[in-house]
């Protein structure tokens, strides 16, 4: 069985441990290192399916990393932060980072968000072989060429902006998209004060394909942060 | 001028005062500047950092010789049309900024481009940045002693110094020496050289003439020792509670009763006061009379008289009743006419005042004056303008009077009858036109036309009846005492309307002023008033220590062409306005080559802040609009300053709060941090060292444990965050337009472990209701209120959550069902560090920072937090948040 390739990034000793630990007891392969400079060269020779990594690195800004590996590769990363660095968090996802955990985080979470990045860099892999104009998720199914949207066979009433933004949520699945990333894409522009809208438009969406809009199985909030589609 | 861009540093008071030593002597060639040399050599010989700043070029060569092995600062060079002038380089001398500074010659007149019109100035300059300076002057160049010395030698001397500079020297050096053996040393050419020397000799140099200014100096130094000894035991109020007044023209010889009257007031030991009437003829003064009213009240204010404004039409009244009303007890007057209305030809003002002014004793100064040119255009008073719309009214009216009048005379009416009808013609002219004139011409021309028209034989000027030249004459002489009067009680309400005018302004400016809400706003205001006042835009900036002058314009409309006008050297010359404390500018005697005038808006203390006044393409200022600038400025100075220490007190207390809240805060944590870090620390120790000694279930119960204690310490270091977050003062909310249904959410995630025991719910009528906030912060304080709820409420009770639009706030509700809170906690609930004592016995911690925090939070957002009691049991927490409104239909 292959077992999945996992690069931590962190220069604290303890959380390094707890992390190991928790790998450990998962099956998975990792590698880990401890500064910025010593981390791009194992991205680049390790090969991992995803990445974690620290912001507070001491020898180089975390986005900084994201950056330079995102220059040549589509590997997952989940960026750790402590809760009060919001807009690093922001900053990092921008970059390209897919998810991030807060400090101090559970181990069920960091196991959570592994697996599904690691399900998005496994069908990021299928989908690149086969360019689907289909897209499903669950019960949810995407007719891109259609433009249209169905929840168990049956077809939701989308207006054009609910539907670009599932669509862009739905590219992106697994992945956490800022505010200013969905705004770009749907509005075109990243005005502060469109968020209000993209808040009210994401309610109704949730509305149209969640089952129970208090408890949702498809988008996600990320307070502060911005929204995810998960993968069912 | 580049040194004057130097902005400015620190405030004068902060600065010692440099000291002032005076060589002084009678007469030139007495030996001041050798003495003045010498001394310098003693002080560098004692190690004392000392440079010569100025001597004068005609100096004697054995006193030239003395200026070997002292450092000297080179002359500034300034062209004078065409001439090169050497005079004292005042920046050099700042900039090296030595421990004393040799100027020769105090009395000595900057040539044009200086800073300083006089070299008094400059050293006062050098005082003020704390560099002592030797310096010499001649007996004759003092201001009270000027005339005196003038009517002993014949010779006038336009370099004078005011006597407070003397005065004030903190020591004077008599250099003396017997007039012979000057007189020796003047033919031996060590004074002059020859030929000039001979002139010299015959016209100052006579041994009478030496002997007698040897007399005054040697008297004024007594003089200034013996006023020095009083100044420093303690100061008697004026003896015997003499005061001297003096009132202050424009004639010429006023600035001779002013300098008597000083000295009067020196050798009495008693006050001095300048009074200024205000009398219409002084309002309609104009060139040279004006320049020199102005110049006899910087005099007067030199002189140390304290200067006083009154109002009124007769300056002898004026006088007397102010003497009356203010103790004086002796006035000095000239021999000059002052008053001169229209009808009665007046008695002099010496003779009306000894009517009026009881038992005060009166000086007379006779206003002879071989020694200056005299200018006999005394107060020549400007005659009005002779207007044709004036002359035109006169005539239409006399004319109207005289139609009416033959309507009187055919309808068979007394002579009396049309008499007072052209009496009140006449009266109209003169309330309706200007000056007196007009009236007085209506009166012949009435008396004429009566004469001609209405008495018999008619048509002619000729009358029979001997009653009618008795008519015509008390005909005249009545209109024309209207005429006057009327012209006089216009010109009174005039008066007192501009003087309430002024009233009105300053008190309403005061009010406004108090009324600002910051610094800006209340120099604004004041700058506003002043534009108000003076009729053009004014420049205004704060002086704030270490930060340059930054100005502003009023109106706004103005500010690009006056801002455009502020070169480096006009803000140079206001930079040396806030850092000296003296007026400056166009008009002054310093710095007056600048556009405009700047003046300091004082506080007790400091300067608060500067006022540019334009003054090139505006007429001068007046007397009285100055006065009324210069109290409104001081009003503002006083409210800038009361203003600035009242916040500064307030950081003050502030700053104690915070560091009483932060002490506070840091005991109640590391005592209370103990218990849970004990609990961890001793579990893990267990875990450690007797792990095979456990079974799994015990095993369980510590790892239970300890999970519960670090969660417990996470929520305490988010609230400590949130807490640092809000008390670095700037708190920097990220405000953002959030749905409520999202914050709820991800407030009950992270709740504590023990909610599954209790039954929250939420309630949301409308799921698209946002509020503007930074969601990090309200999510803590929704976990802080619901964990409250959780801890202390039984299990199984139920929390409910709920919002609702209020207006254009939200209103989030927090209710429980369980026991409540007592109405004595309600009132500290919010208070850092109240903990409920109620309870259970494991509520063993809480730092009580929770609920104050969430205050804080609510508060920073514009919001309100209150509790109340639910029905039928419990309690209810809500906070309102502003409210955010999206309108969909645009995007």
């Amino acid at each position: 069985m292959y077992k999945p390739k996992i690069l931590v990034i962190e220069d604290d000793p303890a959380i390094t441990n707890l992390i190991r630990t928790t790998l450990d007891t998962q099956d998975y392969q990792y590698h880990t290192a401890k500064n910025g400079s010593g981390a791009l060269l194992d991205a680049v020779s390790y090969n991992a399916d995803v990445i974690i990594l620290d912001l507070g690195l001491p020898d180089m800004d975390g986005v900084e990393i994201i950056q330079k590996v995102r220059g040549w590769s589509n590997v997952p990363i989940i960026v750790v932060s402590a809760r009060s660095e919001d807009q690093d968090k922001v900053e990092a996802l921008d970059a390209g980072a897919d998810d991030y955990l807060t400090k101090p985080f559970s181990i069920d979470e960091l196991l959570a968000r592994l697996r599904v990045a690691l399900r998005r860099s496994r069908t990021d892999e299928a989908s690149s072989q086969v360019q689907t104009s289909v897209y499903r998720n669950g019960d949810l199914t995407i007719d891109f060429a259609a433009g249209c949207a169905y929840m168990n066979e049956k077809e939701i009433h989308l207006t054009p902006i609910e539907y670009k933004l599932l669509c862009v949520l739905a590219k992106n699945t697994g992945k956490v998209l800022t505010h200013n990333y969905i705004l770009k894409e749907v509005w075109g522009n990243t005005s502060a004060s469109d968020t209000p809208s993209l808040r009210v438009f994401m309610a109704t969406l949730r509305k149209k394909i969640e089952k129970n809009p208090s408890v949702p199985q498809y988008i996600q909030t990320h307070i502060g942060v911005g929204y995810r589609m998960i993968r069912r | 001028m580049e040194n004057m861009k130097v902005a400015y540093k620190g405030h004068i008071d902060n600065q010692r005062q440099g000291r002032l030593k005076i060589f002084f002597g009678y007469a030139a060639g007495v030996g001041k500047t050798y003495a003045m040399l010498e001394a310098a050599h003693q002080a560098q010989k004692k190690g004392i950092n000392i440079v010569v700043g100025y001597i004068e070029r005609h100096t004697r060569p054995d006193t030239l010789a003395l200026l070997e092995g002292l450092e000297q600062l080179p002359y500034k060079e300034i062209d004078y049309k065409g001439i090169k002038l050497k005079e004292f380089d005042l920046d050099a001398a700042l900039k090296r900024h030595p421990q004393i500074v040799l100027v020769d010659e105090l009395a000595h007149s900057n040539a044009a481009g200086c800073r300083h019109a006089k070299r008094y100035q400059d050293v006062e300059e050098l005082l003020r940045a704390g560099i002592d300076v030797y310096t010499t002057v001649n007996v004759q160049h003092l201001e009270s002693l000027n005339d005196l010395v003038a009517s002993i030698t014949q010779v006038a001397v336009s370099e004078r110094i005011p006597d407070s500079v003397f005065d004030s020297a903190d020591q004077v050096e008599l250099v003396d020496i017997e007039p012979d053996d000057l007189i020796a040393r003047l033919l031996s050419g060590k004074v002059y050289r020859k030929n000039q020397a001979s002139h010299a000799l015959n016209h100052f140099f006579t041994r009478d003439n030496l002997a007698a200014l040897r007399e005054i100096a040697l008297r004024r130094t007594a003089d200034r020792l013996s006023r020095n000894a009083k100044k420093s035991g303690n100061e008697t109020v004026a003896k015997a509670g003499e005061h001297i007044l003096i009132c202050l023209s424009s004639s010429p010889s006023n600035a001779k009763v002013i300098r008597t009257a000083a000295r009067m007031a020196e050798a009495f030991h008693s006050g001095f006061t300048a009074l200024f009437v205000e009398t219409p003829e002084i309002k309609e003064l104009k060139g040279d009379g004006l320049k020199r009213l102005r110049d006899n009240l910087r005099l007067a204010e030199q002189l140390g008289a304290q200067i006083a404004t009154v109002y009124g039409d007769d300056p002898a009244v004026q006088i007397a009743e102010y003497a009356k009303v203010s103790g004086i007890t002796k006035i000095v007057i000239g021999r000059t006419n002052h008053s001169s209305t229209i009808f009665l030809r007046s008695k002099t003002l010496a003779d009306k005042l000894t009517k009026l002014a009881g038992d005060i004793d009166i000086y007379i100064i006779p206003d002879a004056q071989p020694l200056y040119k005299k200018k006999f255009n005394l107060l020549r008073k400007e005659e009005p303008k002779f207007r044709w719309i004036d002359l035109l009214k006169a005539v239409l009216i006399t004319l109207s009077a005289t139609a009416i009048n033959f309507g009187f005379y055919t309808a068979g009416l007394r002579e009396a009858n049309i008499i007072t009808l052209y009496i009140l013609g006449v009266l109209l002219i003169a309330i309706w036109t200007h000056g007196h004139l007009y009236g007085a011409l209506a009166s012949v021309l009435s008396v004429i036309l009566f004469n001609f028209l209405f008495t018999v034989p008619r048509f002619t000027l000729e009358a029979t009846d001997p009653d009618y030249p008795i008519t015509c004459l008390i005909m005249l002489v009545a209109s024309i005492i209207s005429s006057s009067l009327a012209t006089r009680v216009k010109k009174q309400a005039r008066q007192s309307a501009q003087k309430a005018y002024y009233m009105e302004l300053l008190m309403n400016s005061s009010q406004k002023m108090q009324q600002g809400r910051d610094e800006q706003e209340i120099i604004a205001l004041a700058a506003e008033q002043i534009r108000a006042l003076l009729d053009r835009p004014i420049l205004y900036s704060l002086a704030l220590k270490g930060k340059e002058l930054k100005f502003q314009v009023c109106p706004q409309s103005e500010a690009n062409k006056l801002i455009g006008a502020m070169t480096a050297e006009e803000i140079g010359v206001a930079d040396w306005v806030v850092k000296n404390n003296k007026h400056a500018g166009a008009t002054t005697n310093t710095l007056s080559h600048a556009q405009n005038l700047y003046l300091s808006v004082r506080g007790n203390q400091e300067v608060m802040g500067v006022i540019g006044i334009p003054s090139k393409y505006y007429p001068p200022l007046d007397v009285f609009e100055k006065n009324l600038l210069i109290s409104l400025l001081n009003e503002c100075g006083l409210i800038l300053e009361r203003r600035r220490l009242r916040a500064e007190k307030q950081a003050v207390e502030m700053e104690t709060q915070r560091e009483r809240l932060r002490s506070n805060l840091l005991r109640a944590i590391s005592h209370d941090l103990r218990t849970p870090l004990t609990s961890i620390s001793g579990n893990a120790g267990v875990l450690m060292e007797k792990s095979i000694l456990l079974d799994e279930s015990k095993k369980q119960e510590i790892y239970n444990s300890i999970y519960d204690d670090s969660m417990w310490l996470v929520n305490l270091t988010e609230n400590l965050l949130s807490i640092t977050r809000i008390e670095n003062g700037a708190i920097h909310l990220q405000m953002n337009a959030e749905l409520i249904d999202d914050v709820f959410r991800e407030a009950l995630s992270h709740v504590d472990r023990k909610a599954s025991e209790h039954e929250i719910s939420v309630e949301l009528a409308d799921d698209l209701l946002m509020a503007k906030m930074d969601v990090r912060l309200i999510v803590q304080v929704i976990i802080n209120i619901v964990n409250n709820a959780i801890k202390y409420t039984p299990q199984g009770s139920h929390i409910c959550l709920s919002a609702q639009k209020d207006k254009k706030m939200v209103c989030i509700r927090i209710a429980d069902d369980g026991p409540g809170i007592s109405d004595e906690a309600k009132l500290h609930l919010f208070d850092m560090f109240y903990t409920a004592d109620i309870g259970k016995a494991d509520s063993r911690r809480g730092l009580g920072l929770g609920l104050s925090l969430c205050k804080s939070i609510i508060d920073a957002h514009g919001g309100e937090i209150s509790v109340s009691d639910n029905h039928p049991q419990g309690a209810v927490f809500s906070f309102t948040l502003p409210l955010e409104e999206v309108n969909c239909d645009h995007v």
